[in-house]
């Protein structure tokens, strides 16, 4: 499959792949709204949300060794699409999305390095990054597991990875996967803040060192 | 009512036995995460009034949400009540096994049967299982199903989750004979 990267999401040509990739066993949407935190309403709601794919490892049985960006190419992008598209559906839209983050599990047969492999290219995170309209950097979580691990992704503002209110994460879990064959690729979004964020941020930040805290000046 | 968080699950199986499901098979839950009504009362002998202010307000709360998220025909539905472990497991029964709380989800789905049921006590993050039956006849065999939940933090020891689980069809790959061709 040949990918432009450079236009716009509407005319990635992703057509060529089966409607059901014979790899892509299950897709898992959830969103979480909170209404009360601590007994109070947040002052800006917000949603966040996880979708996640469960795909068999295009890499069960190959050295480790193997150039694996073959598979990379046929099969990130497919992923991006397909759990971005979901992630803008569940929230509300592009542009109610502000901040961002991935993850992956691979099943016990497979390497690490194939969980990084389909979120860690351009492939997965440009494409990602495109199709939620954001600048940053996209933080990540990785791990190996046995079906039905819970793994915590984090996320950061999708324009300004610093914006320390944004600072969220979202567990994501499938209760049936990865088996040891198969890898779970995970997309998370949120459409605000913490509930009630008042941490303050850079800009705010009194200077704190090791030197100010033993003068007790901070 | 106090609700805490509302959760929305969408779950859709594209291939099963290595063979592919078309279309996908899709299953939906919402939950919502309520304060017990009755926490800190003490054993509470008449749970009638927390009903009457509840137990509706959340079936409209939830029906009109899981159909929603599903997005198609619902065929098979179930419910679920998980309770905080400071909490009776009657206060969850009390809440969703009462006409009140299922006519909504029946009404809207145009369903006959009564809604499967799970209730549960126990931590945050507890996983359940929720049981699904076929919408007007609980003997279709084709549809019997049960949809794996977790909350992460849910149920706090004073909470209550109360979902409804709908499907589109029966089981992936569902083959077995009717339960008609055993009699």
């Amino acid at each position: 499959m040949s990918v432009d990267l450079e236009p716009s999401p509407g005319s990635l040509d992703l057509e060529a792949a089966p409607r059901t990739p014979d790899w892509l066993r299950r897709i898992a949407v959830y969103r979480e709204e909170v209404l009360l935190e601590n007994a109070a309403a947040p002052a800006v709601p917000a949603l966040k949300a996880t979708a996640a794919a469960v795909i068999r490892n295009p890499w069960i049985g190959t050295p480790s060794s193997r150039d694996l960006s073959p598979e990379v190419e046929a099969i990130a992008p497919v992923l991006a699409r397909e759990l971005t598209g979901r992630l803008i559906a569940t929230l509300g839209g592009t542009a109610a999305i502000e901040a961002f983050g991935k993850a992956a599990i691979v099943g016990t047969r497979g390497e690490l390095e194939h969980a990084g492999a389909l979120i860690h290219t351009p492939f997965f995170g440009n494409l990602m990054r495109e199709f939620l309209e954001g600048e940053s950097i996209i933080c990540f979580a990785d791990t190996r597991a046995d079906a039905g691990e819970t793994l915590v992704v984090p996320m950061w503002h999708k324009n300004h990875a610093a914006t320390r209110s944004h600072y969220q994460t979202i567990t994501a879990r499938i209760s049936d996967g990865p088996r040891a064959d198969e890898i779970v690729v995970v997309a998370a979004a949120s459409t605000g803040p913490r509930p009630h964020a008042r941490i303050g941020d850079r800009r705010t930040d009194p200077t704190v060192s090791a030197s100010t805290i033993a003068k007790g000046t901070k | 009512m106090n609700v805490r968080k509302i959760v929305t699950i969408v779950d859709e199986t594209l291939t099963e036995g290595g063979r592919p499901v078309e279309p996908a098979a899709r299953v939906a839950v919402v939950a919502a995460v309520i304060e017990n009504p009755w926490a800190g009362q003490g054993f509470v002998e008449n749970l009638t009034a927390g009903i009457d202010a509840n137990a509706s307000d959340l079936g409209a709360l939830l029906a009109p949400r899981v159909i929603e998220a599903l997005g198609a025909p619902v065929e098979a539905y179930g419910k679920a009540a998980i309770v905080g472990l400071d909490g009776e497991i009657e206060h969850g029964s009390a809440l969703i096994h009462t006409l009140k709380f299922g006519n909504h989800f029946r009404d809207a789905a145009a369903a006959k049967t009564l809604l499967p049921a799970v209730e549960k006590r126990g931590p945050a993050g507890i996983v359940f299982d929720i049981p699904l039956k076929h919408f007007t006849d609980a003997t279709i065999r084709s549809h019997h199903q049960t949809f794996e939940v977790r909350i992460p933090d849910a149920p706090h020891p004073g909470e209550i989750v109360i979902a409804l689980a709908a499907a589109a069809q029966g089981r992936p790959q569902q083959r077995l004979a009717a339960l008609s061709t055993e009699q």
